[in-house]
């Protein structure tokens, strides 16, 4: 039996032991609808209402700025839409980097009459500030930038951004779904005013996240029905996730500051343990300002998904950077906005570490690594 | 994506990889859309694939089609090798995925360039000596 490691959370991650206690009540004993107004219901209630809390501590925000969701998906199109369908007309900026869950939200916008500007980004991912400044036009509506980006962890200046926002007078949307209990966020010092998170990327559970919305920033709702959320979001919140998501936010506070830094020393080991011993390899993202368990390697002249699978085969999972479906392989979108060259992008490869992985798991990874691009490349056909 | 434990064991263990000195056929064949290459090498005696060794640039069913196929053209007559479907490789890597189709075709595209190399090299061979 192969050693089992797994280097993919920054697609998801396992649901802290903890979580799942505290959301074990909430399924068969605090099972009510938290709109109902019986006992059954208030103690749902409660539930809901202290995750609420703990997420608005960790955030340092007020309660009822925290509206709950089914995921960043949703979080994200609730941003988008909800400010720019409240202006009815106007010009959104985002980059060319975020995730589909809001480019795809801007190009919806796009088919209803709005414009839109997508930034590029430089070799390493950053969005530059003065470009988002250049962008901006007198119906200038939204300003939506990714926090940390998820394939390469490269972390925007979103602080800068949000300052030039501020002097705009235009609300900024930020998707932290990646950085979110991963890393430091002061929603005021960056001047944010709307923020997506979500419950899976930080050991809660799947279908669950939320949307962070300022006092005062105008927006209308996108799916209608109950007055839940106070009617910013409607439909029954599905209470065990948001009480997991709760949990797993408190656990993330406790834990955050001392597994940054070693994810970081993790990930670095990781690097310099492939680099040493594999020929033709570049690490994507910025070298400094990324997320701490975040490494993306372009392996060249080799295709990445026969690498996931060479890996899959000794119990590792990572992600491919480049996807073939029915016969058709695209690069990523995200490193080919930051320059990298096709025979690069084409052999990407996704590491993303959490709480659980080791430096055994990292030594087995790069052990495991080392012969197999090595066998795949000396099948490889030079190309005439 | 599930492949079947054929396919894995040509992934793992790849039969014939690499190149031959002196081939007496070489063909490629290449998927613009998924950007993989498959080349093989063969050695031919008495109009018969004697030794067959491939390259291949791709994802894993790709590199595990290219290594099947070169166990299905060895000890096969060149003139049968020119209508080699995508199918008989298909079935030597123990089926596809639907979206992994493109493996088997790209590896029997080359199989089929290199029989008709080898062909024309013997007509071109014995037109010398004529």
């Amino acid at each position: 039996m192969n050693r089992r490691v797994y280097l993919d959370h920054n697609a998801s991650t396992p649901v802290h032991p903890e979580v799942v206690e505290a959301m074990l009540p909430y399924f068969s004993e605090r099972f009510g609808n938290p709109s109902s107004v019986h006992g059954f219901g208030r103690e749902a209630r409660e539930g809901l209402e202290t995750a609420r809390e703990q997420v608005a501590h960790f955030l340092r925000v007020g309660k009822e700025e925290i509206v709950f969701t089914s995921g960043g998906t949703e979080s994200d199109n609730l941003a988008i839409k909800g400010v720019a369908m409240g202006r009815r007309r106007g010009h959104v900026i985002t980059s060319k980097i975020e995730h589909h869950a809001v480019l795809r939200a801007v190009q919806s916008l796009e088919t209803l009459g709005f414009e839109a500007t997508y930034l590029d980004v430089d070799g390493d991912g950053l969005v530059d500030p003065e470009a988002v400044r250049r962008a901006i036009r007198p119906d200038t509506v939204l300003i939506s930038v990714m926090h940390a980006n998820s394939e390469v962890g490269t972390i925007q200046p979103v602080g800068e951004i949000g300052a030039i926002a501020r002097q705009h007078g235009i609300p900024l949307h930020v998707d932290a779904v990646q950085t979110f209990g991963k890393a430091p966020l002061d929603l005021h010092a960056l001047d944010i005013d709307l923020l997506s998170f979500s419950g899976h990327k930080i050991y809660g559970p799947k279908g669950v996240a939320g949307l962070y919305i300022r006092k005062g920033t105008k927006m209308v709702s996108v799916q209608h029905g109950g007055e839940h959320e106070r009617r910013r979001r409607a439909g029954t919140e599905n209470v065990a996730g948001i009480v997991g998501l709760g949990r797993a936010v408190e656990i993330r506070g406790r834990d955050m500051a001392e597994e940054a830094g070693r994810l970081t020393a993790l990930r670095d080991r990781l690097w310099e343990g492939i680099r040493a011993r594999v020929p033709d390899v570049r690490l994507s993202g910025h070298p400094t300002r990324r997320l701490p368990g975040t490494c993306n390697i372009c392996f060249r002249h080799v295709e990445s998904e026969s690498i996931v699978l060479g890996l899959d085969l000794k119990g590792i999972g990572v992600s491919a950077g480049s996807a073939c479906t029915s016969g058709n392989v695209e690069p990523s979108y995200v490193l080919v906005a930051m320059g990298v060259p096709v025979e690069w992008a084409m052999g990407a490869v996704r590491h993303s570490l959490g709480r659980c992985t080791t430096a055994e798991d990292i030594d087995y990874v790069v052990e495991s690594t080392v012969p197999l691009v090595a066998r795949l490349r000396s099948a490889m056909p030079v190309r005439a | 994506m599930q492949y079947s434990p054929v396919l894995i064991d040509h992934f793992r263990n790849p039969r014939n990889a690499g190149i031959m000195r002196t081939p007496d056929g070489v063909g490629e064949g290449e998927s613009k859309e998924c950007m993989d290459l498959v080349r093989f090498h063969l050695r031919v005696r008495d109009g018969q694939v004697v030794e067959a060794r491939f390259q291949a640039y791709g994802c894993g069913p790709t590199i595990a089609a290219a290594s099947a196929a070169t166990e299905v053209a060895t000890g096969c007559a060149l003139e049968a090798l020119l209508e080699v479907p995508a199918a008989r490789v298909e079935a030597a890597v123990g089926g596809l995925p639907e979206t992994r189709r493109h493996a088997a075709e790209v590896a029997a595209l080359a199989l089929r360039a290199a029989a008709r190399d080898a062909l024309n090299r013997m007509v071109t061979r014995s037109g010398r000596h004529a």
